[in-house]
C-alpha cells in the first residue's frame, strides 16, 4: 500500500473511531450517569486506534483528541477547554501512556511477522535448493558413470552396451534439461513483489505452443483440446503459464497410471479464463493430495533416492507461478476417476507491456 | 544429400561446445571456421566470407549482439543465434538487430542442423538478386501463387483477405526465417502499429482458421510466443 493511501487510511480510521466513542457517551448519557464510564470509553477508543493504525502518530493522536473531547464535554466546566486541573492532566497522561504502549506493542508484532515470514521465505529456498542439489546429483552420477566407462574401456565394451550407455545419457540429460527449465521460470518471477510481468497472449497460440512441446516428448499421447472458439487474448507471462501447462500434462503422462486420456479445457467465465488438466488415470494418492504443491520442499530426504519421479518440482513451480499471477492451482480426484488441475487467469488487462 | 561444402562460421567461446559443434557441422560435410571472440569472428567474417554464421552471445570481449550489428553494415550472411539466454526480449532484440534465427541453449543437434539447412536456402544464391524468386510455394499440401494470388489447400481453393494473403505471402517468402511481430508489422502496414500486434494476431488467428490449422499442429507455421511466426521449410529439407 503506498503511504499516503495508508496515512489517509489510518487517519480517517482515527477520527471515525474517536467520533464514535463521543457519540456513544452522548448516547449513554441519556440514559444513566455514565461519568465513570466516559474516560473508560475513551481509552478503548484510543486502544482501537493504536491497534489498527501503523507507527505511534495516530495513537498519540487518538488519546490527544480524547482528552480534549473528555475535557471540553464531559469534565466541569462543561463545554469549556481546561487542561490544568490535576484530574484532567492525570487522565491525559494515562490515555497517552496507553497509546503509546499499545503502539509499541502492534508494531513488536508486525516486526516480528515480517521477521517470520522472511525466515519462512528463507527456509523454503533452502529447502529448494537442498532438495534440487539432492535431485541432480542422480542424473548427473549416472551421466558421469557412464562416460568415464566409455572412455576407458571403450575396446572392450560391446557396442550394444555402449549404446544403451549413450542413450541413457541422453534421458538424463533431457531430465536435466527439463528440470533447469523449471528453475529458470522460478527466477522470473519477482520475489519481492511475487509479480511477473504479463503481456496479451493469444490463448491458441499459447495451447498450440504447448502441445508442439508436449508432442515432441510424448507423440505418442494425444491431448483433447477444447478452447472457446472465438480470439482470446489473456494478459500472462506466456513462458510460465506454458511452463505450467507443461509440467501438468507431463505429470500426468509420468504419474498417472493407467491414463489413457487427458484433456486440456479452456472456459470463459466472468473475466476470468478456468485452464482445467484432467486425465482417466489412477487419480492423486489421497494423503498425497494435501500439500501436493509443497511437497517438494517438505518431504524425506530419502524418499526420493533412486527413484526418477523428481518431477515434484514441476508442481511446486506450478503453484508459485500461478500465485505470482494474482491467482491459485487446484488438484482434485474426478469423482468418476482420475486427477484434475485447474487455476484461473484475470482477462483484465492490468499491465500491458 | 549433396552439398557443395558450404562454409559456416562459428562464433562460441566455450570449448565443449565450440568441438560439438565442430564435430557435428564436419559430420554434415560443412567446411567450418571457428572463432572465440567478437573480434576474431568478424575478422574471419570479412577474409573467409563464409555462407552462414553461427553466434553465440556471451562473447569474452564484446556482446554477440555487436557482432550482428557490425556484420549487417557488411553483408547479409545469414546468422543464426546459438544462446543461453531466453527471454522473448533476447530473441526479439537479436533478431530485429537482423538476426535469422534464434536457438536456445541446450538444443538438440537435429533442430539446429534442420534451420541450418533452412537458413543456407533460404540465403541460396540467386535468391537475393531477383525479388520474387519463385512465383509459386509449396509445403505438404498448402500451395500459394505468388502472381494470381491464389492459396490451395489439398487442391481446393482458400478464400482469404488482402491482409491474409499478405502476412501468408510474407511468410512464404520467409520460409525458414523467423519474423518478428514488429518486421511483419512493419512489412504488411508500413508501420509498427500502436495498437500493439493485437491487429496481427487477430489476422494469424483467421488464417490459421482458414487454413485448418488446429493447435499442436505447426505443419505449417510454427508459433514462437511473445518473438514471433515462422513458416516451415519445404519438403526436400525434412529428411533427417
Amino acid at each position: 500500500m503506498p503511504n499516503w493511501k495508508r496515512l489517509l487510511r489510518d487517519g480517517a480510521l482515527t477520527v471515525a473511531v474517536m467520533a464514535a466513542v463521543f457519540l456513544l457517551v452522548l448516547v449513554l448519557e441519556h440514559f444513566f450517569a455514565a461519568e465513570k464510564l466516559i474516560p473508560m470509553l475513551f481509552v478503548l477508543g484510543v486502544f482501537i486506534v493504536s491497534l489498527h493504525t501503523r507507527g505511534y502518530l495516530w495513537g498519540v493522536a487518538a488519546s490527544l483528541i480524547g482528552v480534549l473531547l473528555v475535557n471540553y464535554a464531559f469534565m466541569f466546566p462543561y463545554y469549556a477547554i481546561d487542561l490544568l486541573t490535576p484530574v484532567n492532566m492525570a487522565t491525559a497522561f494515562v490515555m497517552l501512556i496507553v497509546s503509546v504502549m499499545t503502539s509499541t506493542l502492534t508494531t513488536q508484532i508486525s516486526i516480528q511477522q515480517e521477521e517470520k515470514a522472511a525466515a519462512e521465505r528463507e527456509r523454503m529456498r533452502a529447502n529448494l535448493l537442498r532438495a534440487i542439489s539432492h535431485d541432480l546429483r542422480t542424473p548427473l552420477t549416472s551421466i558421469y558413470g557412464a562416460c568415464s566407462v566409455m572412455l576407458d574401456s571403450r575396446d572392450t565394451l560391446p557396442e550394444e552396451k555402449q549404446l544403451t550407455l549413450l542413450g541413457d545419457m541422453r534421458r538424463d540429460a533431457d531430465w536435466l534439461i527439463r528440470m533447469v527449465e523449471n528453475l529458470l521460470s522460478v527466477t522470473r518471477i519477482d520475489e519481492k513483489k511475487l509479480m511477473v510481468s504479463k503481456t496479451p497472449t493469444v490463448l491458441e497460440e499459447l495451447i498450440d505452443t504447448v502441445l508442439v512441446k508436449f508432442y515432441k516428448h510424448y507423440p505418442d499421447q494425444q491431448v483433447e483440446v477444447s478452447i472457446p472458439d472465438d480470439f482470446v487474448s489473456i494478459p500472462m507471462d506466456a513462458m510460465l503459464i506454458e511452463q505450467v501447462l507443461i509440467n501438468i500434462l507431463e505429470n500426468a503422462v509420468v504419474h498417472a497410471r493407467g491414463m489413457t486420456r487427458v484433456s486440456l479445457v479452456v472456459t470463459m467465465q466472468e473475466g476470468q479464463a478456468r485452464f482445467c488438466i484432467s486425465d482417466d488415470g489412477c487419480g492423486i494418492p489421497a494423503n498425497r493430495l494435501n500439500g501436493l504443491f509443497t511437497g517438494y520442499l517438505d518431504r524425506d530426504q530419502e524418499v526420493s533416492d533412486g527413484q526418477r519421479t523428481g518431477m515434484g518440482i514441476g508442481l511446486f513451480v506450478c503453484a508459485a507461478i500461478i500465485r505470482a499471477h494474482g491467482s491459485e492451482i487446484h488438484a482434485c480426484n474426478r469423482p468418476e476417476g482420475g486427477a484434475a488441475f485447474s487455476f484461473t487467469l484475470d482477462m483484465e488487462e492490468t499491465d500491458e507491456q | 544429400m549433396s552439398n557443395n561444402k558450404y562454409r559456416i562460421l562459428a562464433v562460441e567461446d566455450d570449448r565443449s561446445v565450440s568441438s560439438l559443434l565442430h564435430a557435428m557441422l564436419d559430420a554434415q560435410h560443412y567446411e567450418t571456421l571457428m572463432a572465440e571472440t567478437c573480434a576474431q569472428g568478424l575478422m574471419m567474417l570479412s577474409s573467409h566470407v563464409p555462407d552462414l554464421v553461427i553466434l553465440d552471445l556471451g562473447l569474452p570481449d564484446r556482446d554477440g549482439l555487436e557482432f550482428i550489428r557490425a556484420a549487417r553494415q557488411k553483408n547479409a550472411v545469414p546468422i543464426l543465434v546459438l544462446s543461453a539466454r531466453s527471454t522473448e526480449r533476447d530473441k526479439v532484440t537479436a533478431l530485429d538487430l537482423g538476426a535469422n534465427d534464434y536457438i536456445t541453449k541446450p538444443f538438440s543437434t537435429a533442430e539446429l542442423l534442420a534451420r541450418i539447412r533452412a537458413a543456407l536456402r533460404y540465403s541460396r544464391p540467386g535468391a537475393e538478386q531477383s525479388k520474387l524468386p519463385e512465383s509459386r510455394f509449396q509445403l505438404h499440401d498448402l500451395a500459394i501463387e505468388y502472381e494470381s494470388r491464389t492459396v490451395t489447400v489439398a487442391s481446393q481453393p482458400i478464400h482469404l483477405t488482402q491482409t491474409e494473403f499478405n502476412i501468408l505471402a510474407l511468410l512464404a517468402q520467409h520460409a525458414g526465417k523467423l519474423l518478428t511481430y514488429a518486421a511483419m508489422n512493419e512489412a504488411i502496414w508500413g508501420a509498427a502499429d500502436p495498437g500493439g500486434n493485437k491487429k496481427l494476431q487477430v489476422n494469424m488467428a483467421n488464417l490459421r482458421r482458414k487454413l485448418g490449422i488446429r493447435p499442436g499442429d505447426n505443419r505449417y507455421i510454427v508459433n514462437e510466443l511473445g518473438v514471433g511466426y515462422r513458416m516451415q521449410q519445404g519438403e526436400d529439407d525434412k529428411a533427417e
